[in-house]
Parts: structure tokens; C-alpha cells; sequence
């Protein structure tokens, strides 16, 4: 019986030398939202993988930051490194994300990054 | 003769995770993919890093407004000249998976307050930091700092006013974060080696602001939280 073959080193390839996010710059096409657009995260299954947290879903949040174009971590922890994303840095308020975050508080906020699938225009 | 008797040596607990890491390291091992000398390098290099960069990364930052600026830009570049190459460092040569090279450097401002947390596991900038405090790792402060911040804030000793805007960074891809906290008062005239010593790892994470004199992390005491979190 034959071995299958797996290429385990095409990421190394790619990114040695260049750095990763870097080595996937220009890959992911124009980015769908601009700085300061509202959108809103998408409440997508994730049965095997994701970095999106729990507690964004549902939540409103405003872009900050187009910070890199990279696979999805939904993509890459299968390896699938061909789909690469633009990542927004977002903001959210505290009181958007937890309902009785005290109002004294109201200008506190949350940063944390997601990839382009993950929004929607709001 | 009366022999006192003395009880034998603790033997500190493995964890599961540590024997995890050893069995797939020797599989690793045994399987040709790295050697155990590569283990040892790689072991020895993670051991040489420790904040002493970052610190000084500020300390240049609050003496030259055209390097701060740069530091708020383009991290990575930043780190150059504090000699920190995120891209070409061992032993990979494009960071570690877990140390991906996009360093963001956070600029708190007299009204915002940065603190960074990972929520999902434990990302670090390590290559300009060094190894995370155990507590950063720990589901207590992952899960309280998002929800609670200013209690958690206030059990590292750090109160706020309430309109300081408190912005959690929850550092979930593939960027690195560094907080780059505001000059304290006091501190006019300084040198960069005299400002790079009150810049703590404390400060860089977040939980602490530099002050004149203190140029240590606070001694952690264990107090009983509020809102613990509970396993």
C-alpha cells in the first residue's frame, strides 16, 4: 500500500523570509468594509474550528482597522491556504457585548480581529 | 537516638498538558521531523527572550514623536531598532505558529487605557516579551478581563476614573499586541536607559501604568475575586 503524500512544507516555503500574515499580502482582493463602517458579526457554525469568540456574535461593532489579508482560521486549520481573507480590527462597545455592563462605564470598549466571512453591513 | 523525622521532598505535579508535550515531542523526535538538538535550540533561544525590547521600544517612543509614530504604524519595523527582527528570527524565520509576525503597538492616551488579554488561549507577543506570566494563561484572567475589566484592573491594583475609556484587546489571529502606555509625570529630563526601567512587563501587557521609582512587576498576592470564574 502507498504512503499518501502530504506537502508539509508549502507554508514554510511561503512565509520564510516574508513573515506570516505578510507572505499572503495582495491575495484576498478589495476588502469589502472600510474604516469606521458599522457592521455586525455573523452567528456562523463552527463545528470543527474557529476563532471567533462566543460573545461577538449578534454584536455591533465598527471597523477600526484593515490589519491583514490571511486564510481564515476555519481555512488554515485544515490547511486549506488558498481562500485568503482581508481581517478587520473591530471595536465594540462593552455595553453592546454584555447587556449589564454598568452604565458608568459606557465608554469602555473592545478591540479583537475577525475575518471578512464573519460580517455583514449593517 | 532520637532521629527527627523529616518528611520527603514534594515532587511537583506533571501536568497532563506536559505529558502531552513530551509524547508528542518524542513521536516528533522518532519520526525524523525535528531532532532533539533542534528541540534544544529551539529551547535555549525561547529561554533568551524576555521584555527588556519592548521596554525599551517605549522609552525611545516617548523621547522621539517621529519613532512613536513608526511604533503605532508599522510594529514590526519598530522592533527593528530595538533589535527584535520578528521575521528573520529562529529559528522558523516567519515567527512560530503561535507567534505570527504582526506586532500592533497599543497608544494609550490620558482618556484610553489599553489592557491585552487572548481569550481563546494565550497569544503573547513572545519574540519582543518573552514567556507569558503564568496568569496570563490562566481561564480566570482570559475570562473575567473581557467581561469584568475594571475589577480585574482593581485586583492588579490599578483603579481608573470612570472617564478613562478601558479598552480590552482581546488578541484572537494573527496580530501580537504591546501596550504603550503614557509617560508618567516625573519623570522630565530622563535618559532612555532611566525610562526603559520603570517600563515593566506589567505595563506592556497592560495591567499596570509606569511610575517614577518602580522598576519591578508589583508582587502578585492572591485575593479572592470578584465574579470568580468557575470551572
Amino acid at each position: 500500500m502507498s504512503k499518501p503524500h502530504y506537502d508539509r512544507e508549502h507554508h514554510v516555503k511561503k512565509a520564510t523570509g516574508i513573515g506570516d500574515p505578510q507572505c499572503f499580502k495582495g491575495e484576498a482582493g478589495p476588502p469589502k468594509f472600510k474604516v469606521g463602517d458599522k457592521v455586525r458579526v455573523r452567528d456562523l457554525p463552527d463545528i470543527f474550528y474557529s476563532r471567533t469568540q462566543v460573545y461577538t456574535r449578534g454584536a455591533e461593532a465598527t471597523v477600526a482597522e484593515l490589519v491583514y489579508e490571511s486564510p481564515a482560521p476555519e481555512d488554515e486549520a485544515w490547511d486549506n491556504t488558498e481562500k485568503v481573507v482581508w481581517f478587520y480590527s473591530l471595536i465594540f462597545k462593552q455595553k453592546d457585548l454584555w447587556p449589564d455592563y454598568p452604565d458608568a462605564f459606557a465608554n469602555d470598549t473592545l478591540e479583537t480581529e475577525l475575518p471578512e466571512r464573519w460580517l455583514e453591513p449593517l | 537516638m532520637a532521629e527527627k523525622h523529616k518528611p520527603a521532598p514534594m515532587v511537583e505535579e506533571v501536568s497532563e498538558f506536559e505529558v502531552l508535550e513530551i509524547a508528542v515531542r518524542e513521536l516528533a523526535i522518532e519520526k525524523g521531523l525535528f531532532t532533539a538538538e533542534d528541540h534544544q535550540r529551539w529551547t535555549e533561544y525561547m529561554h533568551t527572550l524576555g521584555p527588556l525590547p519592548a521596554a525599551r521600544l517605549v522609552a525611545k517612543a516617548w523621547l522621539d514623536p517621529e519613532f512613536k509614530k513608526l511604533a503605532v504604524e508599522d510594529g514590526v519595523k519598530a522592533s527593528l531598532e530595538v533589535g527584535i527582527d520578528w521575521v528573520n528570527s529562529m529559528p522558523t524565520q516567519f515567527g512560530t505558529p503561535s507567534d505570527y509576525c504582526n506586532l500592533r503597538v497599543l497608544e494609550d492616551t490620558p482618556k484610553l487605557k489599553h489592557v491585552v488579554v487572548c481569550t481563546l488561549c494565550s497569544c503573547y507577543p513572545r519574540p519582543i516579551l518573552g514567556q507569558s506570566p503564568e496568569w496570563y494563561r490562566t481561564p480566570n484572567y482570559r475570562r473575567r478581563l473581557v467581561r469584568w475589566p475594571r475589577q480585574v484592573l482593581a485586583e492588579f491594583g490599578l483603579q481608573l476614573p470612570d472617564d478613562v475609556e478601558v479598552r480590552v484587546e482581546d488578541s484572537n489571529q494573527k496580530s501580537r499586541f504591546i501596550v504603550l502606555p503614557v509617560r508618567p509625570e516625573g519623570t522630565e529630563g530622563w535618559s532612555e536607559d532611566q525610562l526603559a526601567e520603570i517600563v515593566t512587563r506589567d505595563c506592556l501587557i497592560g495591567v499596570a501604568m509606569p511610575k517614577p521609582g518602580q522598576t519591578a512587576n508589583d508582587p502578585r498576592p492572591v485575593r479572592p475575586a470578584v465574579n470568580p470564574y468557575h470551572h
